[in-house]
């Protein structure tokens, strides 16, 4: 392998040399005309290599060197030599086929799409058949590319006519319809390439346009004469283009490469890493700003986000790839990214490898995030059950006790007025005292669903539940503020309860004789203070305001008290609430 | 929270002395429809009604029952319970309201579990069933309550 690579670097500098020569000698041609065919065959030669020799694996070098090869060999069609200008002519043409079958296969050295195989075949099959053709009829009369000479070798029956025809049917077939379908499948190649992929590719668009101006610029040659000067401006751009592009593939195929010189990086910068920025470094390494980060939870047998969140992986041809990392054959971690990254298998991996330990680690994290979740979550749904089950006991009581207790003291009431003045008067005294002690047990019933859970919460929602709080309250209490629009059930109830205890605390240990409520809807949280102008010193770890906090707490909200000695008591309860 | 009745301004603990039965309260003129779904209830609101001397035409046990025996009765007043199992008898009070039968709402909550709602839906005034009577239906009527 490195002897042919020698060998070739040795060829393409001889060839340069000869190529020179011919343009000088044979055809006249200024020193500066001379120079581009070598400039280009030397840079796809020298670019070939270099792939070559950093990605053995990958075609790709080899076919740039050919391509190269191929440039330099075209000049020998102007040759004086008959033999020369046979192989010259013969070969040269392949460059064109070459060419663009070095663009369709980059970066993975391979033609894998249908339409762009049967392009890279048609190519061949023309750039070979029909200068081989050519060189059958043409006995050195001249052609428009080629000044009069020795003619072919392989000459078997002059045709000088036919050889002309030969050489537009090439422009045409070559310059005219696939270059335009090169163009094409360029364009789509680059439309249906994921955002990654398509920066690695942008150098095709540069092909493309090289490919549109090469078919320009032969076109004129070719049909108009004499040339436009523009249309010569259009060479130069376009022999520069083509010393670039070998050097443009070449420095996009080696990008991979240099990001696995960064893995050395990335595990050092891992090393001082918290688990969450892990995602981050590892797609700034890889080039794929969409790259996602999975763990996996063994005992949930699947894989969560770095919130703890449970993630399906993305099935085969849903447009995403996953990359496993494991751990002696346990799986830690799976890298979801950009299809184009499985061109890079080893990179993406020994990436993964490299940050396996900070993965472990971050797995814990998700981990302990993922029970969080599930402790929170729990949470939520305890007390929004003891939510229900109040309002369910307050309900019964309503509808069943206090009602039977209330058609029973209606029941007494129409018997004393039937009886009237006929009755014996302990009868009488023992029929009031009945009616009277039922109408304690109701309004007893009353307080204690009310406590439990008050009717017009559900009713009237939070601003008229204050006002009713607010009204049954023996101090003098005002409301501030409070959302008029319906909230979420668990917020509300969160919320009047903030104001309850509160209010509670104010009238029977905080000695105040006013209390201002205020509960703010805004910027997706609900915020409810209560302020009293009592003596203050209040406990928050009292079991009251504790549980008040365990409860605002469940639904992601907070509860702050300030209460210094002598200054009044402020509670404000602040919940998370979408408006 | 503290139970604080006395600042309700609904008396609880009213004692209720024995009446004389032939002291009409009501007259027999006043018609009434009892909408309530509870049926031990309408029977002991009936009972002590007509013992006042209200005239009870009719009963419903729900919201829609409601509407449409007072369309078709005509009743002079119509007793409503606010928690209804179809509706709430805020919503049937305001349906109601406009028409010559006056609503009178009960309900065995306090008033002041219920809302601004109550004094704004179209009712003549409000009764705790457990306080409810001939005498106290009168006085809402009358505006003395």
């Amino acid at each position: 392998m490195r002897k042919l690579q020698v060998a070739i670097a040795a060829a393409g500098l001889v060839l340069g040399v000869i190529a020179y020569q011919i343009l000088r000698d044979d055809l006249h041609q200024s020193v500066i005309r001379s120079l581009p065919a070598v400039a280009i065959g030397w840079s796809a030669i020298a670019s070939g290599l270099i792939a070559w020799r950093r990605r053995p694996a990958n075609r790709l070098g080899p076919l740039m060197a050919a391509y190269g090869l191929a440039v330099l060999i075209r000049p020998w069609q102007y040759s004086g030599e008959a033999l020369m200008f046979t192989i010259g002519y013969a070969l040269g043409q392949l460059n064109v086929a070459l060419f663009g079958h070095t663009a369709l296969a980059y970066p993975t050295g391979r033609v894998t799409d249908r339409l762009e195989l049967w392009l890279v075949r048609a190519g061949y099959v023309f750039a070979v058949l029909i200068p081989f053709a050519t060189l059958l009829v043409y006995d050195g009369g001249g052609l428009r590319y080629v000044p009069p000479g020795p003619g072919s070798v392989l000459l078997v029956r002059a045709d000088h006519e036919l050889a002309l025809d030969l050489e537009q049917t090439f422009v045409i077939v070559v310059y005219g319809i696939l270059a335009a379908c090169f163009v094409a499948l360029v364009v789509r190649k680059l439309v249906l390439a994921t955002p990654r992929l398509r920066r690695i590719l942008a150098p095709l668009l540069l092909a493309a346009v090289l490919a549109a101006l090469r078919a320009l610029t032969e076109f004129a040659f070719t049909f108009i004469s004499p040339v436009p000067e523009f249309l010569d401006n259009l060479y130069w751009w376009q022999v520069a283009g083509q010393i670039l592009l070998p050097i443009a593939l070449l420095a996009g195929l080696l990008r991979a490469r240099l990001a696995r010189a960064h893995i050395a990086d990335l595990l050092v910068e891992l090393d001082s890493t918290p688990p969450d920025g892990i995602r981050d470094a590892l797609a700034r390494h890889l080039g794929d700003a969409s790259l996602e980060l999975v763990f996996w939870l063994p005992e949930r047998g699947a894989y969560v986000d770095g919130n703890g969140v449970t993630v399906e992986l993305p099935l085969p041809g849903a447009g995403r790839s996953v990359t496993a990392i494991a751990h002696d054959g346990e799986p830690v971690a799976a890298i979801l990214h950009d299809p184009s990254l499985d061109e890079e298998p080893e990179l993406v991996r020994s990436a993964g490898t490299a940050a396996r330990f900070a993965l472990e680690n971050a797995r814990l994290h998700a981990e302990v995030r993922a029970q969080l979740v599930q402790v929170q979550e729990s949470r939520r749904r305890i007390v929004a059950a003891g939510d229900e089950q109040r309002r369910r006991i307050e309900r019964d009581i309503h509808d069943g006790a206090q009602q039977r207790l209330v058609a029973l003291a209606l029941e007494l009431r129409a018997t004393q007025r039937r009886l009237g003045a006929r009755v014996d008067p302990d009868v009488e005294r023992v029929l009031s005292g009945a009616v009277e002690e039922l109408q304690v047990a109701v309004s007893e019933l009353r307080e204690l669903a009310r406590g439990l859970h008050p009717a017009i919460l559900s009713e009237e929602g939070l601003a008229g539940a204050l006002e009713s709080l607010a009204a049954r309250t023996p101090l003098e209490v005002t409301v501030a503020a409070a959302p008029p629009e319906r909230l979420p059930p668990e917020i509300e109830a969160a919320a009047y309860f903030v104001a309850c205890e509160a209010l509670a605390n104010a009238v029977k240990h905080a000695d105040a004789s006013r209390v201002t409520i205020s509960a703010v809807h805004a910027d997706d949280s609900l915020r409810v203070e209560v302020a009293d102008d009592g003596r203050g010193g209040a406990n928050s770890a009292g079991s009251g305001l504790r549980g008040l906090a365990d409860r605002l707490e469940a639904h992601g909200g907070r509860l702050t008290v300030a209460s210094p000695a002598g200054g009044g008591t402020r509670v404000v309860g602040e919940l998370p609430c979408a408006s | 929270m503290l139970p604080v009745l006395e600042e309700s301004g609904i008396s609880g603990l009213a004692l209720w002395p024995a009446r004389d039965p032939r002291v009409m309260i009501g007259s027999m003129h006043t018609t009434v429809v009892i909408v309530d779904d509870h049926e031990p209830f309408r029977r002991s609101a009936r009972g002590l009604l007509e013992l006042d001397g209200f005239s009870v035409i009719g009963e419903a046990g729900d919201g829609a029952g409601g509407i449409e025996a007072v369309e078709r009765l005509r009743p002079s007043v119509v007793l409503l319970d606010i928690a209804l199992p179809d509706t709430s008898g805020l919503d049937v009070a305001e349906r109601l309201s406009g028409g010559d039968t006056r609503i009178v709402l009960v309900s065995s909550r306090d008033p002041i579990d219920l809302g601004a709602r109550v004094g704004r839906c179209g009712a003549a005034g409000f009764i705790p069933k457990d306080e409810l009577s001939g005498e106290r239906l009168t006085a809402v009527l009358a505006g003395t309550a």
